[in-house]
């Protein structure tokens, strides 16, 4: 089943990173969230040979070793995989934040409500949005 | 004198004067030929010789009393044919001397035939003239007295004297002693002229006279300009009569004969009147001369009877005076040198003083004060804008004015000596003369460039501090036995009048300790400054980091706190078997968690505001309350709201997003604390004018005083004194945390920063139970009156 459409979830907190993954099977398209803890970690995948780029990656700003502003420039400096949208989901609403991932490159930027009803339901919105209503860019394995 | 223009001229003019004839026509002390007086003291007798041959040209016209000789048998004759051929020798021998000139030296003794009495016969040369005087001696024939052994250890007794008035109480107790005088004193003159006495010594059953003052025209200008020519006057007998030349002038030339050298030189009329005023029956008078300068004088009085001083007696006691005079420069500068420290070691206490106590106001705390030091009746410092005063100064509004025009004064603008000093502060600040009485005399110097900051020094007033001698007050107009004349005593008046509004005046060594005073101020502000700014460095990185600090924080915090309250949640959502109190228990674990998520929001917010740079504009503040008003519309809607503007609202300039939030939460505060059936908030504003009226009553902040004032005043619960220090503070909640709808606790704080970023200020005023009002300020915007 590697049709699956894949999303790189780099989350290094276990529990936010369940959130994502109950809300991955609630969407309504099946996908497979594969959860690195770290930006370091998230380019180690990206650059290994692979036969399609993943569909979304989804990226916490404060991220152990390199952080999600750091990695996202690499991604988005890099002609090979600049094309995958990257979404921010990020704790701090503080516009400095925003603003710094949005000149960056960053597809979206999201935040992580305290309230559990509420951060599960944001993160359904973002899957889904990228996994059923966004046309896939040209790289995306997409399902036959 | 300012008399002799309007008197008629003088009696005797056109001819010689004679004290004898003419003294008692004398109107004026000024104008009396005391140096010519034509007139010798009648105990002795005097010759006046043609040098080339010793023949006598005049003779005292009491010679036949004295000598033995009538003046006709005299004059024209040899002087050998009078005393002899040793002694005509002797003359002969001394005039060969050039020391002889202007300078009256023991030339022999004679003994008069008729008598039988020894007389000393000093001589000098003046004009041209040959001067002889003979006097009894006091004293047993041939006994001979060894002054030089009696004076030797007086003169290493002056030698020794370290102060002034160490040096003149020497001086009397050795020349009473010497003489046996009833009274020797230190008469010094001031720079006015007036003269004080500063050292005394007397016989035991006399009244002191220390520190009584006399007005300059007690020693007229004629009687000072003899004694800066001649060190010593005797005066034998106050009522002892005169003698007068025969002729009175010259024969070869017409000249009256100078006498400023002359012991027996006749006395004033006007002088001994003076004298027997004050029962003095004898005087001997000496000088005390500083580089060329008549600075006072030893005056000798004697009470009882006429005093006799032969020429050796005189000769020890001129000798004295000289060494005083020599002796007098030194002396004070070992004075001035033990002042100079005892200043300097209070200063240096005072500098450490402000140092360790970090404020220029510990100058005053003292022991010591800055009124020790100095010799001074009042000090005053303007520090950090206001007054520290200490001892008798004039009052606050009076030194505001005083400093305005101290720093336009170009004396203060200087750079290394911004110093003004005066004995008269009226003379150059007429305003001055309300308080002559406490700062005739100041001495000011700037701590600062501008001239802001200043330490100032007062003097009194010289007349509100000093014994008069004689004063008029005590002792109405003196009548001299020859009528109401101007005597000296009634000159009185006009002296008090040249002394007016005048102190003492600022020593050389004074000024310079007020300017190395400065120095170490400088210094001592100088590095204070310093250390103040490398706090000041040191508190914006800290709350710099303060802030960057609770940003990170609170981010931090909150992804473990996510964690928490999502697993508290899925065991709520799994918790079938849990009974009704774990419910409970993880229906409050959820319930914290989101309190905690809101107070770290807070936090964030809170640190974002003193972060955020201000877009600063001029604001419609109506149209940002109308805007607030929308904002909290939710909460308005709860209950009936009654919103009052008693007027419309200015413009200011400000950060329009940030006066929102002030404006939202003191408005969403109003609608919160507030258990009326109808809530009343009324938005005003008071312009600075306003303001400042209000502001000295009601104890506002002084920022208010200069500021535009808007407050939101309520009817709601009001708050209790006790607690109105605490509203300000983060997270302090008066209320449990879920009456009057929760919230964070931070509202206030939050409007407090963005008021204080704006440069301005927030307080209240409350009545429990009866409602807030909520005051803030804000810098007055260019238009913002009347701008609607």
């Amino acid at each position: 089943m590697t049709e699956l459409p894949e999303v790189i979830l780099v989350e290094d907190s276990d529990e936010d990173a369940d959130t994502v993954q109950q809300a991955a099977l609630r969407c309504s398209t099946p996908v497979l969230v594969r959860r690195v803890p770290t930006g370091d970690a998230c380019l180690a995948l990206l650059q290994q040979p692979r036969a399609a780029l993943p569909a979304l990656v989804l990226m916490d700003l404060n991220t152990p070793g390199m952080d999600g502003r750091e990695t996202l420039r690499i991604i988005k400096s890099d002609p090979s995989l600049s094309s995958i949208p990257v979404v921010v989901i990020s704790t701090s609403a503080d516009p400095r934040d925003v603003g710094h991932c949005y000149r960056a490159g960053a597809n979206a930027y999201h935040l992580k409500p305290v309230r559990y009803t509420e951060h599960l339901e944001a993160m359904v919105v973002v899957l889904s949005y990228w996994l059923d209503r966004v046309v896939a860019h040209p790289g995306r394995a997409v399902k036959p | 004198m300012i008399l002799a223009s309007v008197l008629p001229p003088p009696a005797w003019q056109g001819q010689a004067y004679s004290t004898k004839r003419f003294g008692v026509s004398i109107t004026d002390c000024d104008s009396e030929p005391v140096q010519t007086p034509g007139c010798i003291q009648a105990h002795g007798a005097l010759l006046v010789l043609r040098p080339a041959d010793l023949s006598i040209a005049q003779v005292s016209e009491n010679s036949a009393e004295v000598l033995g000789t009538a003046p006709a048998a005299c004059l024209g004759r040899p002087l050998q044919e009078l005393v002899g051929p040793a002694h005509a020798a002797r003359v002969q021998t001394l005039l060969q001397q050039p020391e002889i000139e202007r300078n009256p030296t023991y030339a022999f003794t004679h003994t008069a035939v008729h008598t039988g009495l020894a007389l000393d016969a000093s001589m000098h040369t003046i004009d041209g003239v040959v001067v002889l005087e003979f006097e009894a001696t006091g004293r047993v024939a041939n006994e001979q007295r060894d002054f030089y052994a009696l004076i030797r250890r007086s003169v290493a007794q002056l030698q020794r004297a370290t102060t002034l008035s160490a040096l003149g109480d020497i001086a009397c107790t050795e020349i009473r002693a010497l003489t046996g005088l009833d009274r020797v004193m230190v008469y010094r003159f001031h720079d006015d002229g007036h003269g004080e006495v500063v050292c005394e010594s007397r016989r035991d059953d006399l009244p002191s006279w220390l520190g009584q003052h006399y007005p300059a025209q007690d020693i007229p200008e004629p009687a000072r300009e003899v004694f800066r020519q001649t060190w010593i006057r005797p005066l034998r007998d106050v009522d002892g009569g005169l003698a007068e030349l025969v002729p009175l002038t010259h024969p070869d030339t017409g000249r009256p004969l100078a006498m400023t050298h002359c012991a027996l030189r006749g006395q004033s009329v006007m002088y001994t009147e003076y004298l027997r005023n004050m029962g003095v029956a004898a005087t001997l008078t000496l000088s005390i001369r500083r580089d060329d300068k008549l600075w006072g004088l030893i005056a000798g009085h004697h009470y009882s009877a006429p005093f006799e001083m032969p020429y050796d007696l005189r000769a020890a006691c001129e000798l004295l005076a000289q060494i005083v005079s020599l002796q007098h420069a030194a002396a004070e500068e070992r004075e001035h040198a033990a002042y100079r420290q005892r200043i300097d070691s209070v200063q240096q206490q005072l500098v450490t003083q402000a140092a360790q106590e970090g404020g220029l106001a510990a100058l005053l705390d003292g022991p010591p004060t800055l009124l020790d030091g100095l010799d001074t009746g009042g000090t005053a410092l303007y520090h950090r804008d206001r007054w520290w005063c200490a001892g008798n100064t004039p009052a606050l509004k009076e030194l505001d004015a005083l400093r305005e025009w101290l720093a336009a004064r170009p004396e203060m603008l200087l750079r290394d000596r911004p110093l003004f000093a005066t004995d008269q502060l009226s003379l150059h600040y007429p305003p001055g003369e309300d308080f002559a009485n406490v700062a005739s005399g100041l001495l000011a110097i700037a701590l600062s460039r501008s001239a802001k900051n200043l330490v100032l020094w007062f003097r009194p007033e010289t007349t509100q501090t000093v014994n008069w001698g004689g004063n008029p007050h005590d002792k109405p107009s003196v009548v001299g036995p020859h009528g109401s004349r101007l005597t000296p005593r009634a000159s009185f008046e006009l002296f008090v009048e040249s002394v007016r509004g005048r102190s003492k005046p600022w020593l050389s060594v004074e000024v310079e300790a007020a300017l190395r005073f400065r120095m170490l101020m400088m210094e001592l502000i100088v590095a204070r400054s310093d250390q103040l700014s490398g706090l000041n460095a040191d508190l914006a990185r800290s709350n710099d980091e303060l802030d960057a600090f609770a940003y990170v924080a609170s981010h931090d915090l909150k992804e473990p706190l996510r964690g928490i309250h999502k697993y508290a949640h899925q065991l709520t959502e799994n918790a079938g078997q849990f009974d009704d109190a774990n419910h409970q228990r993880l229906a409050g674990l959820t319930r914290l968690t989101l309190r905690m998520d809101s107070l770290l929001d807070s936090l964030l917010h809170f640190s974002r505001v003193g972060r955020v740079e201000l877009q600063l504009e001029e604001c419609d503040v109506g149209e940002v309350v109308e805007e607030a008003l929308d904002m909290v519309a939710a909460r308005r809607g709860e209950k009936p709201t009654r919103i009052q503007l008693p007027r419309p609202l200015p413009t200011v300039r400000a950060d329009r997003v940030r006066l929102r939030e002030v404006y939202t939460n003191l408005l969403s505060n109003a609608l919160k604390y507030n258990q009326q059936p109808i809530t009343t908030i009324e938005l005003g504003w008071l312009d600075p004018t306003e303001a400042a009226t209000q502001a000295a009553d009601r104890g506002w902040p002084t920022v208010a005083r200069e500021q535009t004032v808007f407050y939101v005043r309520d009817n709601g619960i009001g708050i209790e004194p006790r607690h109105i220090d605490q509203v300000f503070k983060m997270f302090r909640r008066l209320h449990g945390r879920d009456d009057f709808g929760g919230g964070t606790g931070a509202g206030l704080t939050i409007v407090r920063k963005l008021v204080e970023r704006h440069s301005g200020e927030v307080w209240l005023e409350s009545t429990p139970g009866q409602g807030s009002c909520f005051y803030f300020s804000m810098p007055a915007g260019n238009g913002f009156v009347g701008s609607r």
